[in-house]
Protein backbone atom coordinates (compact mmCIF):
# COMPACT_ATOMS: atom_id res chain seq x y z
CA UNK A 1 0.00 0.00 0.00
CA UNK A 2 2.43 2.35 1.14
CA UNK A 3 4.80 1.48 -1.76
CA UNK A 4 1.70 2.35 -4.38
CA UNK A 5 1.26 5.49 -2.56
CA UNK A 6 5.10 6.21 -2.93
CA UNK A 7 5.44 5.94 -6.43
CA UNK A 8 2.05 7.65 -7.51
CA UNK A 9 3.77 10.43 -5.15
CA UNK A 10 7.09 10.17 -7.70
CA UNK A 11 5.28 9.79 -10.45
CA UNK A 12 2.84 12.95 -9.83
CA UNK A 13 6.02 15.15 -8.26
CA UNK A 14 8.43 13.64 -11.31
CA UNK A 15 5.49 15.27 -13.73
CA UNK A 16 5.33 18.18 -12.39
CA UNK A 17 8.81 19.14 -12.92
CA UNK A 18 8.90 17.47 -16.55
CA UNK A 19 5.84 19.79 -17.39
CA UNK A 20 7.90 22.86 -16.21
CA UNK A 21 5.25 23.39 -13.53
CA UNK A 22 8.02 23.17 -10.65
CA UNK A 23 12.08 24.64 -10.65
CA UNK A 24 15.20 23.43 -8.75
CA UNK A 25 14.13 25.47 -5.88
CA UNK A 26 11.49 23.17 -5.04
CA UNK A 27 13.96 20.95 -4.59
CA UNK A 28 16.06 22.84 -2.22
CA UNK A 29 12.91 23.02 -0.16
CA UNK A 30 12.77 19.16 0.02
CA UNK A 31 16.20 19.24 0.74
CA UNK A 32 15.77 21.80 3.60
CA UNK A 33 13.10 19.07 5.63
CA UNK A 34 14.22 17.52 8.05
CA UNK A 35 13.11 15.46 11.17
CA UNK A 36 13.48 18.85 13.32
CA UNK A 37 11.30 20.05 10.63
CA UNK A 38 9.10 17.06 9.26
CA UNK A 39 6.13 19.60 7.95
CA UNK A 40 7.89 21.90 6.28
CA UNK A 41 7.48 21.49 2.26
CA UNK A 42 3.77 21.33 3.25
CA UNK A 43 3.75 24.43 5.37
CA UNK A 44 5.86 26.33 2.62
CA UNK A 45 3.14 24.91 0.18
CA UNK A 46 -0.05 25.87 1.52
CA UNK A 47 1.86 29.74 2.03
CA UNK A 48 2.32 29.80 -1.56
CA UNK A 49 -1.74 28.29 -2.16
CA UNK A 50 -3.21 30.81 0.18
CA UNK A 51 -0.79 33.96 -0.85
CA UNK A 52 -2.20 33.33 -4.79
CA UNK A 53 -5.44 33.11 -3.98
CA UNK A 54 -6.06 35.99 -2.31
CA UNK A 55 -3.27 38.16 -4.64
CA UNK A 56 -5.48 36.82 -8.15
CA UNK A 57 -8.61 37.98 -5.91
CA UNK A 58 -6.65 41.31 -4.98
CA UNK A 59 -5.39 41.49 -9.02
CA UNK A 60 -8.75 41.04 -10.20
CA UNK A 61 -10.39 43.96 -8.41
CA UNK A 62 -7.96 45.88 -8.74
CA UNK A 63 -8.09 45.73 -12.52
CA UNK A 64 -11.77 45.61 -12.62
CA UNK A 65 -11.49 49.23 -11.31
CA UNK A 66 -12.79 52.37 -13.84
CA UNK A 67 -8.94 53.99 -13.43
CA UNK A 68 -6.31 51.11 -13.25
CA UNK A 69 -4.00 51.82 -10.66
CA UNK A 70 -1.20 49.69 -12.33
CA UNK A 71 1.55 50.67 -9.50
CA UNK A 72 -0.84 48.83 -7.31
CA UNK A 73 -1.28 45.73 -9.62
CA UNK A 74 2.36 45.61 -10.67
CA UNK A 75 2.92 45.36 -6.93
CA UNK A 76 0.43 42.82 -6.60
CA UNK A 77 2.21 40.65 -9.29
CA UNK A 78 5.72 41.12 -7.95
CA UNK A 79 4.34 39.78 -4.83
CA UNK A 80 3.04 36.65 -6.48
CA UNK A 81 6.05 36.35 -8.70
CA UNK A 82 8.04 35.98 -5.03
CA UNK A 83 6.03 33.74 -3.60
CA UNK A 84 5.91 31.39 -6.76
CA UNK A 85 9.58 32.07 -7.15
CA UNK A 86 10.19 30.91 -3.21
CA UNK A 87 7.91 26.99 -3.40
CA UNK A 88 9.61 26.80 -7.19
CA UNK A 89 6.13 27.59 -9.08
CA UNK A 90 8.43 28.06 -12.17
CA UNK A 91 5.30 28.22 -14.60
CA UNK A 92 3.57 30.56 -12.01
CA UNK A 93 6.32 32.94 -11.59
CA UNK A 94 7.12 33.31 -15.28
CA UNK A 95 3.88 34.37 -16.26
CA UNK A 96 4.06 36.64 -13.27
CA UNK A 97 7.24 38.11 -14.99
CA UNK A 98 5.01 38.89 -18.30
CA UNK A 99 2.39 40.19 -15.83
CA UNK A 100 4.69 43.08 -14.85
CA UNK A 101 5.77 43.74 -18.39
CA UNK A 102 1.71 44.83 -19.58
CA UNK A 103 1.89 46.65 -16.05
CA UNK A 104 4.95 48.66 -17.40
CA UNK A 105 2.97 49.02 -20.63
CA UNK A 106 0.23 50.06 -18.50
CA UNK A 107 -2.02 47.89 -20.71
CA UNK A 108 -5.45 47.09 -19.42
CA UNK A 109 -6.04 44.16 -21.89
CA UNK A 110 -2.62 42.65 -21.57
CA UNK A 111 -2.87 42.79 -17.46
CA UNK A 112 -6.69 40.83 -18.00
CA UNK A 113 -5.93 38.42 -20.31
CA UNK A 114 -2.15 37.38 -18.19
CA UNK A 115 -4.35 37.47 -15.09
CA UNK A 116 -6.63 34.88 -16.59
CA UNK A 117 -3.26 32.82 -17.92
CA UNK A 118 -1.86 32.95 -14.29
CA UNK A 119 -4.91 32.00 -12.50
CA UNK A 120 -5.57 29.03 -14.71
CA UNK A 121 -1.91 27.95 -14.08
CA UNK A 122 -2.10 28.54 -9.92
CA UNK A 123 -5.20 26.54 -9.74
CA UNK A 124 -3.55 24.03 -11.93
CA UNK A 125 -0.85 24.06 -9.55
CA UNK A 126 -2.93 23.93 -6.57
CA UNK A 127 -4.87 21.09 -7.33
CA UNK A 128 -1.85 18.85 -7.87
CA UNK A 129 0.07 20.46 -4.47
CA UNK A 130 -3.07 19.35 -2.81
CA UNK A 131 -2.69 15.36 -4.51
CA UNK A 132 0.71 15.34 -3.87
CA UNK A 133 -0.07 16.29 0.36
CA UNK A 134 -3.18 14.39 0.28
CA UNK A 135 -0.65 11.31 -0.61
CA UNK A 136 2.09 12.69 1.75
CA UNK A 137 -0.46 12.10 4.73
CA UNK A 138 -1.78 8.73 3.46
CA UNK A 139 2.02 7.26 3.02
CA UNK A 140 3.02 8.81 6.86
CA UNK A 141 -0.57 7.20 7.72
CA UNK A 142 1.02 3.74 6.85
CA UNK A 143 3.82 4.00 9.15
CA UNK A 144 2.46 4.69 12.89
CA UNK A 145 4.38 6.54 14.91
CA UNK A 146 6.05 5.16 17.81
CA UNK B 1 55.78 16.23 29.97
CA UNK B 2 56.45 18.88 27.29
CA UNK B 3 54.47 16.37 24.79
CA UNK B 4 52.02 15.57 27.08
CA UNK B 5 50.70 19.01 27.97
CA UNK B 6 50.93 20.17 23.90
CA UNK B 7 48.42 17.63 23.38
CA UNK B 8 46.47 19.09 26.09
CA UNK B 9 46.28 22.57 24.62
CA UNK B 10 46.01 21.53 21.60
CA UNK B 11 42.34 19.52 22.52
CA UNK B 12 41.52 22.73 24.40
CA UNK B 13 42.18 24.77 21.48
CA UNK B 14 38.79 23.94 19.76
CA UNK B 15 36.34 24.36 22.68
CA UNK B 16 38.58 28.08 23.83
CA UNK B 17 37.82 28.68 20.30
CA UNK B 18 34.54 28.42 20.55
CA UNK B 19 33.96 30.17 23.63
CA UNK B 20 36.01 33.37 23.14
CA UNK B 21 33.82 33.27 20.19
CA UNK B 22 31.11 35.68 20.10
CA UNK B 23 27.39 35.24 19.26
CA UNK B 24 26.36 36.99 15.63
CA UNK B 25 23.53 38.34 15.36
CA UNK B 26 21.36 38.19 12.08
CA UNK B 27 18.40 40.77 11.28
CA UNK B 28 16.27 39.67 8.39
CA UNK B 29 13.75 42.19 7.41
CA UNK B 30 11.20 40.78 5.15
CA UNK B 31 7.39 41.36 5.00
CA UNK B 32 5.97 38.00 3.18
CA UNK B 33 5.73 34.96 5.75
CA UNK B 34 6.52 32.57 2.89
CA UNK B 35 10.18 33.83 2.78
CA UNK B 36 10.78 34.65 6.05
CA UNK B 37 10.25 30.77 6.72
CA UNK B 38 12.21 29.29 3.73
CA UNK B 39 14.52 32.11 4.45
CA UNK B 40 15.14 30.53 8.53
CA UNK B 41 15.50 27.30 7.28
CA UNK B 42 17.90 28.27 4.89
CA UNK B 43 19.65 29.86 7.84
CA UNK B 44 19.15 26.76 9.84
CA UNK B 45 20.67 24.39 7.23
CA UNK B 46 23.55 27.02 6.64
CA UNK B 47 24.48 26.48 10.15
CA UNK B 48 22.83 29.73 11.58
CA UNK B 49 21.62 28.46 15.02
CA UNK B 50 23.50 27.61 18.12
CA UNK B 51 26.35 30.53 17.54
CA UNK B 52 24.00 33.35 15.98
CA UNK B 53 20.36 34.69 16.85
CA UNK B 54 18.12 35.45 13.93
CA UNK B 55 15.68 38.49 14.54
CA UNK B 56 12.85 39.46 12.34
CA UNK B 57 11.63 42.77 10.78
CA UNK B 58 8.71 42.79 9.26
CA UNK B 59 9.04 45.86 7.16
CA UNK B 60 11.85 48.86 6.64
CA UNK B 61 10.39 51.05 9.85
CA UNK B 62 10.63 48.01 12.12
CA UNK B 63 14.15 46.88 11.25
CA UNK B 64 15.36 50.65 11.52
CA UNK B 65 13.51 50.73 15.19
CA UNK B 66 15.33 47.10 16.01
CA UNK B 67 18.36 48.66 14.79
CA UNK B 68 18.26 51.78 16.93
CA UNK B 69 17.25 49.65 19.88
CA UNK B 70 19.46 47.01 19.63
CA UNK B 71 21.56 46.11 23.05
CA UNK B 72 24.07 44.81 20.68
CA UNK B 73 24.84 45.84 17.46
CA UNK B 74 23.75 43.23 14.34
CA UNK B 75 26.50 41.81 12.25
CA UNK B 76 24.71 41.17 9.07
CA UNK B 77 21.42 42.65 8.05
CA UNK B 78 19.36 40.62 5.26
CA UNK B 79 17.25 43.33 3.48
CA UNK B 80 13.73 43.03 1.15
CA UNK B 81 13.01 45.79 -0.99
CA UNK B 82 9.39 46.15 -1.40
CA UNK B 83 7.89 46.27 1.94
CA UNK B 84 4.84 48.03 3.42
CA UNK B 85 5.64 51.64 5.82
CA UNK B 86 8.61 51.42 4.55
CA UNK B 87 10.82 50.11 1.90
CA UNK B 88 14.36 48.55 1.53
CA UNK B 89 15.92 51.67 -0.02
CA UNK B 90 15.11 53.41 2.54
CA UNK B 91 15.45 51.64 5.44
CA UNK B 92 18.65 51.40 4.06
CA UNK B 93 19.46 54.76 3.98
CA UNK B 94 18.01 55.31 7.45
CA UNK B 95 19.91 52.91 9.01
CA UNK B 96 23.28 54.31 6.95
CA UNK B 97 22.11 57.90 8.32
CA UNK B 98 22.49 56.82 11.87
CA UNK B 99 26.32 55.84 11.27
CA UNK B 100 25.92 51.95 11.27
CA UNK B 101 27.91 50.20 9.21
CA UNK B 102 27.00 46.33 9.75
CA UNK B 103 26.72 44.67 6.51
CA UNK B 104 23.91 45.21 4.67
CA UNK B 105 22.67 42.21 2.04
CA UNK B 106 19.91 43.14 -0.29
CA UNK B 107 17.37 40.49 -1.34
CA UNK B 108 15.14 40.66 -4.23
CA UNK B 109 13.72 38.72 -6.62
CA UNK B 110 13.66 42.38 -8.90
CA UNK B 111 17.53 41.59 -10.28
CA UNK B 112 18.13 44.06 -13.70
CA UNK B 113 21.70 45.90 -12.96
CA UNK B 114 19.03 49.11 -12.09
CA UNK B 115 17.76 47.26 -8.77
CA UNK B 116 20.97 46.28 -7.82
CA UNK B 117 22.27 49.99 -8.34
CA UNK B 118 20.03 51.74 -6.72
CA UNK B 119 20.56 49.01 -3.52
CA UNK B 120 23.91 49.91 -3.52
CA UNK B 121 23.14 53.32 -3.69
CA UNK B 122 21.02 53.03 -0.64
CA UNK B 123 23.90 52.08 1.27
CA UNK B 124 23.81 48.37 0.64
CA UNK B 125 27.30 46.62 0.61
CA UNK B 126 25.81 43.66 -1.56
CA UNK B 127 22.87 41.65 -3.18
CA UNK B 128 21.41 38.19 -3.68
CA UNK B 129 18.48 37.52 -5.68
CA UNK B 130 15.65 35.63 -3.73
CA UNK B 131 15.04 33.21 -2.99
CA UNK B 132 17.42 32.61 -0.23
CA UNK B 133 19.28 29.22 -0.35
CA UNK B 134 21.85 27.67 2.23
CA UNK B 135 24.53 28.07 -0.35
CA UNK B 136 23.10 31.70 -0.76
CA UNK B 137 23.45 32.15 2.88
CA UNK B 138 26.68 30.76 3.56
CA UNK B 139 28.41 32.55 0.90
CA UNK B 140 27.31 35.79 2.64
CA UNK B 141 28.44 34.55 6.04
CA UNK B 142 31.73 33.44 4.70
CA UNK B 143 31.96 36.90 2.43
CA UNK B 144 31.59 39.08 5.48
CA UNK B 145 33.74 36.68 7.55
CA UNK B 146 30.53 35.41 10.16
CA UNK B 147 30.90 31.85 9.17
Amino acid sequence: MAAALTNQLHALVNNMFATGLLDEQFQQLQMLQDSSAPDFVSEVVTLFCDDGERIIGELARQLDQPNVDFDRVDSFAHQLKGSSASVGAQQVKNTCIQFREFCQQRSRDGCLKTLDLVRTEFYDLRNKFQVMLQLEKQIQACYPKH
Amino acid sequence: MRQSGSAIELKQLPRLSLMARKMIRVLLVEDEKIHRVVARAAAKAAGVNDDYVLDEAENGAAAVQRVREAAAPYDLILMDKQMPVLDGHEATRRIRAMGVTTPVVAVSSDVLPADVEAFISAGADDFTPKPLSKEKLGNILAKFGLA
